[in-house]
């Protein structure tokens, strides 16, 4: 080119730039899809505040993310995103937008209704312009793919990969569909109104077009009923042994990352995520015995074998061989058990009902706390007759944040 | 004088894209004499001289590429194509942001023959027709005055740039379908074949025109699942499948005949249609939800199997409206034109990969995974086109 010295670097070639160095370069942002400043804070209008209930809502700023130690709502959506982009700042970009947008769905407030131009799309899909906020919590999460991919650092951040952010071991009784496990990102969507649900997780990944694509989605529901512990799709109570959410001490021990972790994690977990696959026609046809001593508790009481309340310590001694909770509670781990069920399409090919469960655990150390129960679950839990593992997820989920910052912050401003 | 040949200038470029080709070689004679003038009105509003001199040495750059295909030296055309490329690259940024109706303008010629300059067999007939153009677009340039050109007027302007993209379509679609009619007629299959995509491509270009005027497309177009009565069932479509599953073309002069008249009577009707900017938009995103809901879905061409030839289509037709309201756009959105030329860029690269020939592979050949990527890339860019509504 004559020795002429490019005055500027043209679009395409820093395109091509920090494709291959990964840097990040500010290009201005994608202001195509920016929903609102940063630090909208609107009060509602005076027309809202009669139709909007928020005094029910969770607040989305905090130390922790919501929707790890948050009581259980009923229904769940949680989805995995690939990246597409290879510009980190691209990913801060997608991070500062879910953060507002989050803080404003998670209020309940619509995202934005006023529009001059009538040619162009609304931005609000408009599913939950009636709803209250319904207690709806949405929590972010990082997988293993995110720092490395195909041996490549794709956003200069591997050096601060958590600690045991590493995808999960094969275990037995699983077979598992890479299109509906791991991915980069996650997002766990949960509400007491399924509308509402789906309408931030919907609101969410339309945010990522073009810098992201859904790897898979998944719903979950939950018959709750207040002050019991809610039943799996087996008819046997689930998450009896969980600890105490409401006790900070005890989430400390079990569930927030731990201080040799990289700063960003400070406040954060780890989520695992498991599709499991309940053979439900089988399982209907088992006699009642057979299902309790499969899992080592009485169908209706929800006791322990050998015990009258659901809550009375479990007797080993009482358990039967291979009994789920004599297995699970043989490893001496604790965790925080966030599951849901899960109901899909009728297998056309054999008649039977796609159900089961979506075992989502929060724990601190999922190596330590989590992968042993897997491991000897796996090989010996009697309910593997009845069960099979389809799909897997790690995922690190950052702290909270205060307002005027976003989540992952630290992560992308290290 | 220097104003009033500005004025010509652009004149002639309307009045070309209107169809009026004596023009060219004005135009070149043009850009040739520009040289001297360029640093005279390089002044004020005007171009700055740095810029002033890389004009001069794009020029020069495609002088010689012009000389490469006028001696048919076709490794040097591709070298000088590429050559020219990149030094486009190098101030294009800047053009973009000072100039952005006279950067579309660039754009516009300066594409076609890049891309044709590469290909494997590059066409240099269409170069010899886009060089002097592009050398006019570049005096537009090169005697360009800061913001002259309001939005209101180039949206005007991209109206009546898209009505003559418009023109050309149809009236290549009457020539093409010409030539696909006469064969069935003539009862020849084979023939038939080939012509049937080169037919369709106009048309998928440019469906939503013909879908305004009401029963012309279902006529032309429909599926054998949209035919009310299924003995009334004409068009395209009718004659794809006596083609490709009845593999016999018994009975399909008259069906040939009706779509032949159908395709005129659309070519008159298009002649004097009026088209809003804001029609013109919304046409663009008809083509893209068109593309989203029957071509990547395969449902458009069951049995030729040639869905891809339609999904190019649409997503060119598509292309030629955010081209036509580009220069409208750049100045308060450059980062969603940005986004958009890199998005059109990223498709037409996961379609190429499907090319052969001058056609695409069949629908049936491609597995879901390579579906799932063209159409997650096409969701991408249809989703940042419904942002173009900004311009309005």
């Amino acid at each position: 080119m004559d020795g002429k010295q490019p005055s500027k670097l043209s679009r395409r070639e820093m395109l091509k730039l920090t494709a291959l160095t990964g840097t990040s370069v500010a290009l201005g942002g994608l202001g195509a899809f920016t929903l609102l400043k940063p630090e909208s804070n609107a009060p509602n209008d005076a027309k809202n505040e009669g139709i909007k209930k928020t005094e029910k809502s969770i607040p989305f700023y905090g130390k922790h993310q919501a929707g790890i130690a948050t009581p259980q709502q009923p229904f769940a959506y949680v989805a995995a995103l690939d990246l597409t982009t290879s510009r980190r700042s691209d990913v801060m970009k997608l991070f500062r937008d879910w953060t507002s947008l989050s803080f404003v769905l998670t209020k309940g407030e619509p995202i934005n209704t006023k529009q001059d131009n009538k040619y162009l799309p609304p931005i609000d899909t408009g599913e939950a312009l009636d709803f209250s906020s319904s207690r709806l919590t949405i929590t972010f999460g990082f997988g293993p793919s995110f720092f490395m991919k195909d041996g490549v650092d794709r956003y200069g951040l591997a050096k601060h990969q958590p600690k045991h952010l590493k995808t999960l071991p094969p275990f037995a009784n699983e077979e598992l569909h890479p299109d509906q496990s791991n991915g980069d990102l996650c997002i766990q969507v949960c509400a007491e109104n399924q509308q509402v649900a789906f309408h931030a997780i919907r609101n969410l990944t339309r945010n990522a077009l073009g810098l992201a694509t859904v790897r898979w989605m998944q719903h979950g529901f939950l018959g709750m009923k207040e002050g019991a512990t809610p039943r799996n799709l087996f008819g046997f109570k689930d998450g009896t042994a969980n600890i105490d959410t409401g006790k900070e001490a005890e989430l400390d021990r079990v569930v927030w990352a731990g201080e040799d972790e990289p700063e960003w994690m400070n406040g954060g977990s780890y989520m695992v995520y498991r599709k499991i696959k309940m053979f439900l026609e089988i399982w209907d046809r088992s006699s009642l015995q057979d299902q309790e001593d499969t899992f080592g508790r009485h169908k209706y009481s929800g006791a322990p074998y050998g015990r009258a309340n659901e809550f009375d310590a479990v007797d080993m001694s009482a358990q039967p061989d291979n009994s789920h909770v004599r297995l699970a509670k043989g490893t001496g781990q604790e965790i925080v058990r966030r599951a849901y069920s899960y109901t899909g399409e009728l297998d056309t090919k054999t008649g039977y009902s796609d159900a089961g469960l979506l075992f989502i655990s929060y724990q601190q150390n999922p190596y330590k706390q989590l992968v042993p129960m897997l491991k000897i679950l796996g090989q010996k839990d009697k309910m593997n007759e009845y069960t099979k593992t389809v799909a897997s997820a790690l995922f690190a989920m950052p702290g909270g944040c205060a307002q005027g910052q976003y989540i992952a912050q630290a992560l992308f401003e290290s | 004088m220097k104003r009033i040949f500005l004025i010509t200038t652009i004149a002639c470029t309307f009045l070309f894209a209107a169809g009026c080709s004596s023009n060219t070689s004005n135009g070149a004679d043009a850009a040739n004499s520009e040289k001297q003038t360029v640093q005279e009105v390089a002044q004020e509003n005007g171009i700055s001289s740095e810029m002033k001199t890389s004009v001069d040495e794009l020029n020069q750059l495609i002088d010689k590429l012009e000389q490469a295909v006028s001696t048919n030296e076709m490794d040097n055309v591709k070298k000088q194509g590429k050559e020219m490329n990149s030094y486009w690259l190098t101030f294009e940024n800047g053009v973009r942001t000072e100039f952005p109706f006279e950067y579309t303008e660039i754009e516009k010629h300066l594409q076609p023959i890049y891309i044709e300059a590469v290909k494997e067999q590059p066409n240099t007939e269409n170069m010899k027709k886009e060089i002097p153009l592009l050398k006019t677009a570049l005096t537009e340039l090169a005697s360009a005055k800061k913001g002259t050109n309001k939005a209101s007027e180039q949206l005007q302007k991209a109206a009546g740039e898209y009505k003559t993209y418009v023109l050309e379509q149809s009236k290549d679609l009457v020539a093409a379908t010409t030539a696909f009619t006469d064969a069935v007629i003539k009862g020849d299959m084979q023939a038939a074949k080939e012509l049937y995509p080169k037919a369709r491509v106009f048309y998928e270009r440019i469906e939503p025109i013909a879908e305004s005027f009401g029963d012309l497309d279902p006529s032309i177009d429909a599926r054998e699942n949209d035919a009310e009565d299924l003995a009334k069932w004409g068009g395209f479509h009718r004659i794809e499948k006596a083609l490709w599953i009845e593999k016999k073309l018994d009975g399909q002069a008259d069906v040939a005949k009706q779509l032949m008249k159908d395709v005129n009577q659309l070519d008159g009707l298009i002649q004097n249609v009026q088209l809003t900017p804001e029609q013109i938009v919304a046409g663009s995103m008809e083509l893209l939800n068109e593309a989203g809901i029957s071509k990547i879905t395969g449902e458009e061409e069951r049995y030729s199997r040639l869905d891809l030839v339609d999904l190019a289509a649409n997503v060119e037709g598509s292309k030629a409206v955010y081209l036509t309201v580009k220069s409208a756009l750049v100045s308060s959105h450059s980062d969603l034109t940005e986004k958009l030329d890199k998005e059109f860029e990223e498709f037409e690269i996961a379609l190429n990969q499907y090319r052969e020939g001058d056609s695409f592979i069949a629908y049936d050949k491609l597995d879901e995974k390579q579906i799932r990527e063209m159409s997650q890339k096409l969701t991408s860019l249809s989703q940042t086109m419904s942002q173009i509504a900004n311009v309005l």
